[in-house]
């Protein structure tokens, strides 16, 4: 059922091919999560970068992986109409900082040793999820599983999905009580101010 | 977020009286929640931060200082070693014989080569973990979720899980075989090393919230149902269109 060994071949020889080869085809979702979890990867075990290096190194990698403008709408479903348009722009905005951020620290406080990936899954309506495991110290054997989208041919991260928790899921349910005390402002204050306090 | 430990016999009447008074959850496309008792959760819930702060993470902190990492894993491997009864007796009670038969082997060969199961070669012999207890025995034989409940002290619940919390712990290893101190002792370790695996990432996980107490609730929901699906240590992939509707929106005229 699962073939470790041949993933870690398929990630070795993914993070040894320079971006002329990446730019010929565009990777499917196995490979799109490869891609991610190599470079993450690499990135926290680098000893010479500092924690924040670290963190801002993993958040260029999510924003170039994730789909951040479908995230906004699933995450905010139908509380969506609430905003006005600049309202939805700023949203979109200060999300997407804050989720690339996020699943940079995550990463990095799970302490990911290696991940290996341990299935594939086509979704009823043409979304794909990618199954892996984390793999040694405190965390192993921790399920993560990333559920992509294609848009125009490009598979990108709609969702992460830790230990059957869903990111989206568990946000939308934040941000409903949050809009339900103090509407659209509460929750733009309260993700400027997150985001404020995570610079430092 | 923090793993809900045993609780006493006064929870467990608490439990079987609010079973009775469960109704089911409202249908949605958001993840179903069923929190009457928001009120009195959230108070519970911040008096269980509170200690989590001034006593519990303090004291995780000195051991994760003092305790080396290899030791703590140890120890995390030996307190699942001891589970094994419980997980063993909820497999059958699911008529999960193939599982069972996976955590007597991986019990006979941690107790023997992983050194009365401070190791687990089990898992590197392809012997991997099933996640049991008798919550999920509950849910499997369709007794309902019942409403979401933060137990004093022990954190996130609900009335079914409060129920088979109660049935673990007595049929634990230690109840029968063990006087009451060492059963607390071993309890008080179990906790205090799993607190301090998690340091960081509880940290990290209050840093990431903006509402603790939602984010807490919806985390233990989504993880309680994915497990009794066998769907997150389990060998089975999730089920086609079981949370589907979270990711379809406008189009389908919701």
């Amino acid at each position: 059922m699962q073939a470790p060994f041949a993933s870690c071949l398929a990630a070795l020889a993914l993070l040894g091919l320079g971006a002329g080869a990446r730019a010929a085809e565009k990777p499917g979702p196995r490979g799109v999560i490869e891609e991610t979890v190599s470079a993450a990867l690499a990135v926290l075990k680098d000893a010479k970068l500092s924690k924040q290096e670290r963190r801002s190194r993993v958040q260029e990698i999510a924003y170039a992986r994730f789909d951040f403008g479908t995230m906004s709408r699933l995450v905010l479903a139908r509380n969506w109409n609430l905003f006005s348009e600049a309202q939805q722009g700023e949203f979109e905005r200060e999300f997407k900082t804050f989720l690339a951020r996020s699943y940079g620290s995550r990463l990095d406080a799970y302490n990911e040793q290696e991940v290996e990936i341990v299935g594939e899954q086509a979704e009823p309506r043409g979304d794909v999820t990618i199954r892996t495991r984390i793999q040694g110290g405190d965390f192993e054997g921790v399920a993560m599983d990333y559920r992509l989208r294609s848009r125009g041919g490009e598979w990108r991260v709609i969702d992460v999905v830790i230990e059957g928790i869903s990111l989206v899921s568990n946000y939308r349910d934040q941000f409903k009580e949050i809009l339900s005390r103090g509407g659209p402002d509460q929750l733009l204050r309260e993700l400027r101010e997150k985001n404020a306090a995570q610079e430092t | 977020m923090s793993r809900a430990a045993q609780t006493g016999p006064a929870a467990a009447l608490l439990a079987l009286g609010l079973l009775l008074a469960a109704g089911p959850a409202p249908a949605d496309s958001d993840l179903p929640v069923h929190d009457p008792w928001e009120g009195v959760n959230r108070s519970v819930f911040a008096f269980n931060e509170a200690l989590d702060r001034h006593l519990l993470e303090p004291v995780a902190r000195a051991w994760d200082f003092v305790v080396p990492d290899p030791v703590e894993t140890a120890l995390s491997n030996l307190f699942a070693t001891l589970r094994f009864p419980i997980v063993f007796g909820n497999d059958v009670l699911q008529a999960k014989f193939a599982a069972a038969g996976v955590d007597v082997a991986r019990f006979l060969v941690n107790a023997t080569l992983g050194v009365a199961g401070l190791f687990d070669p089990a898992t590197r012999l392809g012997l991997e973990a099933n996640d049991e207890d008798f919550g999920q025995t509950l849910a499997v034989l369709g007794v309902p979720e019942g409403p979401y409940f933060v137990i004093p002290l022990f954190g996130p619940s609900t009335v079914r899980d409060t129920g088979g919390l109660v049935a673990d712990s007595a049929s634990g290893v230690y109840s029968y075989f063990a006087p009451f101190w060492v059963s607390f002792a071993a309890r008080g370790t179990d906790i205090l090393n799993e607190r301090s695996i998690h340091l960081e990432s509880l940290a990290e996980e209050r840093r990431q919230a903006f509402d603790f107490y939602a984010a807490t609730r919806n985390a233990y929901l989504q993880n309680r149902r994915a497990r009794v699906r066998d769907e997150v240590r389990g060998a089975q992939p999730p089920q086609d269109g079981v949370d589907e509707d979270l990711y379809h929106l406008d189009e389908d005229g919701e």
